[in-house]
């Protein structure tokens, strides 16, 4: 039974061809979407693993943290500039927490994983977003300390607090697109994860995380132009925008301008299809670089 | 390209590798940083280092529903990484390959497991890996659970397993997931006999319900027993591909060559050496070499099963000594004396030997299977009392079993089976009654 190698007749259409791109990534993601859950399980089991408390941590520490500001500006550097500035701070300090874990515990992922990537196959997309979604777990425990303390310190919610969930998945859309990002350029080049930690840290000081934007002045004049501060801000760095409106919700109880918050959802949504792009342009090699 | 797809209609192959090519980039030492991407960009004479490796050149070959196909060839030949781009592991640098269907990879038993989750969860994650969804899982749990005979263990963190507990777990799910196609890398050597079996049988009856499989292997008897059609491949390219009998006897020819060259040039270059603890007797005669020949008279190492084998004992006695015995003694290497025959034995009566001469001993078909055997020489007196000159086991070949189907143990009796019941035996249609059914040499 001689096989000859030319002698096959090839048999898929050429509109099977068409059909393999983003479209294609989307549905297998879909149908690995119990793969992804059981992921994320893992991510959380292996963090909490051993330790006494588990996943109260994730309550216990913005508790304790929200204890630390509440000692250093009360007590130490009183800030009667804001009013309950722990609580300001609390607001912006926990989804900018929430998007350095994600980006930090996802760029390493897919090395991270190498064993498994070389012997298996599966969407490997995966394994960035169920680090990131891990995170969003977290994220999500260490909002119900929020709530409690907006109560304790007398701050009503906001009658828009229904948007909360909205800009959660906004920013969990930003933060998936930067992972995906990075995480893939991390397997080619491992200095990517050496530099994050000096990048965050400057981003963060770019970010009106433990100031408001107020403090900002509102326009600076260079070389004969005046720009907005504010707006460069929020349209240069999205997690401004983010954090902004997480404040805005949740410790200022006002309502965001309808067409920035329309803005940032749009730059998220972005932000995480071309991450999204350039990691699928990458991850066929995977198998061999790790 | 790399397309997977749940598309099938029927006659259309489950895998389809139309020209594909792999190329491997082996570099000294990976680039990996800024810094050096940087200093390569004004150095191009350091892109001069890098070699390439082509483990696929152009090759196409189709997979259809329910086969069961072979991949044979030596360590190194690319085997594997044709299977993971199957698996879809890699991607193919040229070319495209079409799987049709669910595929499942065993290419490392267990690679998706967790040590901090308990096995349970791990059926759960390695599941979902394999593309099942939960529900699924849950219905195929039970009988995943039964085949790994993990019993209570199984809700226990699963780094507490032994390394036979986790492959057991890893081969269970695997199969479990009922999946169209199976690739099968190596990965049953692991484990116990007991396990082995099963996993064997566990495949058949996957093959038995419509299942297609795609095995790489070195055990040949194991390809030629489980697949219907096999592929030599080495070289980067599909040597031949048939029927697994015919591509297992060009495969071990084409090793016996090289081996054979490679023993050639051994012996040109040096005689074995026989060290002193091999060797004992009172020298009055002396076994000056030994060479172990086919049917041509050409030395050789390597023999197949059936075929001729003739040990030629070339000797040298300095002074006349009367009614000499020469005998051979053959092991396996494992240690297990499998025969011993001598002149004496077979009546032969040598008057007597004086100076240089030639003994030797014709096997016309050899019964020994698959292994490695050593062969001893002896020479000594009639009564037995005196040893002129004694190899330990100095002489080594190697058996393939070729033709001959036989797989258990060290030879083969070429025994013959016959029914003895009243009812006929029925074979291809004709009618005959109490033949013997001799095996095919």
């Amino acid at each position: 039974m001689q096989m000859n190698s030319s002698g096959q007749s090839i048999t898929h259409p050429p509109l099977l061809r068409a059909r393999i791109g983003m479209w294609q990534h989307w549905k297998e993601l879909a149908r690995y979407r119990d793969l992804l859950y059981y992921m994320v399980v893992r991510e959380l089991k292996g963090r909490y693993k051993s330790s006494v408390l588990g996943f109260v941590w994730s309550l216990l520490n913005p508790l304790l943290m929200m204890l630390v500001f509440t000692v250093i500006f009360t007590l130490i550097m009183p800030n009667n500039q804001i009013r309950s500035y722990p609580i300001f701070l609390l607001c912006g300090l926990l989804p900018w927490n929430y998007f350095t874990a994600g980006v930090l515990s996802s760029v390493g992922s897919v090395i991270g994983n190498g064993n498994l990537v070389k012997k298996v196959y599966f969407p490997r997309e995966i394994l960035p977003i169920s680090s990131v979604l891990a995170q969003l777990v977290n994220f999500l425990l260490s909002l119900l300390v929020v709530f409690a303390l907006l109560l304790i310190f007398g701050i009503s919610f906001s009658p828009k607090l229904w948007l909360l969930p909205v800009v959660i998945v906004m920013q969990t859309c930003f933060i998936i697109g930067i992972s995906l990002f990075l995480s893939a350029i991390n397997v080619y080049y491992r200095d990517t994860a050496m530099i994050l930690d000096v990048i965050l840290m400057a981003w963060f000081f770019l970010t009106p995380v433990f100031y408001p934007v107020d403090i900002l002045p509102k326009s600076y004049e260079m070389f004969g132009m005046v720009l907005d501060i504010h707006r460069l801000m929020n349209i240069l760095n999205p997690m401004a925008s983010i954090v902004n409106t997480y404040r805005d919700i949740l410790y200022l109880g006002t309502y965001t301008v309808g067409d920035f918050f329309l803005r940032t959802a749009v730059t998220s949504v972005v932000v995480m299809l071309s991450g999204y792009w350039v990691f699928n342009k990458m991850s066929g090699n995977f198998g061999e670089e790790l | 390209m790399y397309i997977r797809t749940d598309a099938y209609s029927e006659g259309q192959p489950l895998v389809e590798v139309q020209n594909v090519s792999k190329r491997f980039v082996l570099r000294q030492e990976q680039q990996r940083s800024f810094q050096e991407l940087f200093i390569s960009i004004f150095n191009r004479r350091a892109d001069s280092t890098r070699k390439l490796f082509w483990p696929l050149n152009d090759v196409s070959f189709s997979l259809y529903k329910g086969e069961s196909l072979g991949i044979i060839g030596p360590n190194g030949s690319g085997k594997s990484t044709l299977l993971k781009l199957i698996a879809g592991v890699l991607e193919p640098t040229s070319g495209d390959i079409i799987t049709r269907g669910r595929v499942a990879a065993l290419l490392e038993l267990g690679a998706g497991f967790h040590g901090d989750l308990t096995g349970r969860e791990n059926i759960y994650l390695n599941g979902t890996m394999y593309g099942l969804n939960r529900h699924e899982i849950e219905q195929r749990m039970d009988e995943i659970i039964e085949f790994s005979e993990l019993g209570e263990f199984i809700d226990m963190p699963i780094k507490h397993y032994s390394s036979g507990m986790y492959v057991r777990l890893g081969f269970a799910v695997a199969i479990h997931t009922k999946p169209d196609m199976l690739l099968v890398d190596e990965v049953l050597s692991v484990g116990d006999a007991a396990f082995q079996h099963k996993c064997m049988s566990a495949i058949q009856d996957f093959r038995r319900s419509g299942g297609t499989l795609l095995f790489v292997s070195h055990d040949l008897g194991t390809v030629q027993t489980v697949c219907d059609r096999a592929i030599w491949y080495e070289y980067g390219k599909i040597q031949t591909i048939g029927h697994p009998t015919d591509v297992v006897m060009g495969y071990l020819n084409h090793v016996a060559e090289k081996e054979e060259a490679a023993h050639q040039k051994r012996v040109k270059d040096e005689r074995p050496i026989i060290r002193d603890e091999q060797r004992w007797g009172t020298k009055r005669a002396e076994i000056t070499h030994v060479d172990l020949c086919d049917r041509e008279g050409e030395t050789r190492s390597i023999f197949m099963s059936g075929a001729p084998l003739e040990i030629h004992i070339h000797y040298n006695a300095p002074v006349r000594i009367e009614h000499p015995v020469f005998g051979l003694a053959l092991h396996h290497q494992n240690g297990t004396h499998i025969t011993g025959p001598n002149t004496d034995f077979a009546d032969l009566d040598i008057p007597f030997i004086e100076g240089k001469g030639k003994m030797v001993f014709h096997v016309p078909a050899l019964s020994l299977l698959n292994g490695e055997y050593l062969v001893s020489v002896a020479v000594h007196n009639q009564a037995d009392t005196e040893m002129f000159d004694y190899h330990d086991r100095s002489y080594r070949f190697r058996v393939y079993a070729g033709q001959v189907r036989e797989r258990y143990g060290l030879i083969t009796l070429n025994g013959q089976w016959k029914q003895v019941s009243a009812a006929p035996v029925i074979k291809n249609g004709a009618k005959y009654q109490s033949d013997f059914v001799s095996q095919k040499n």
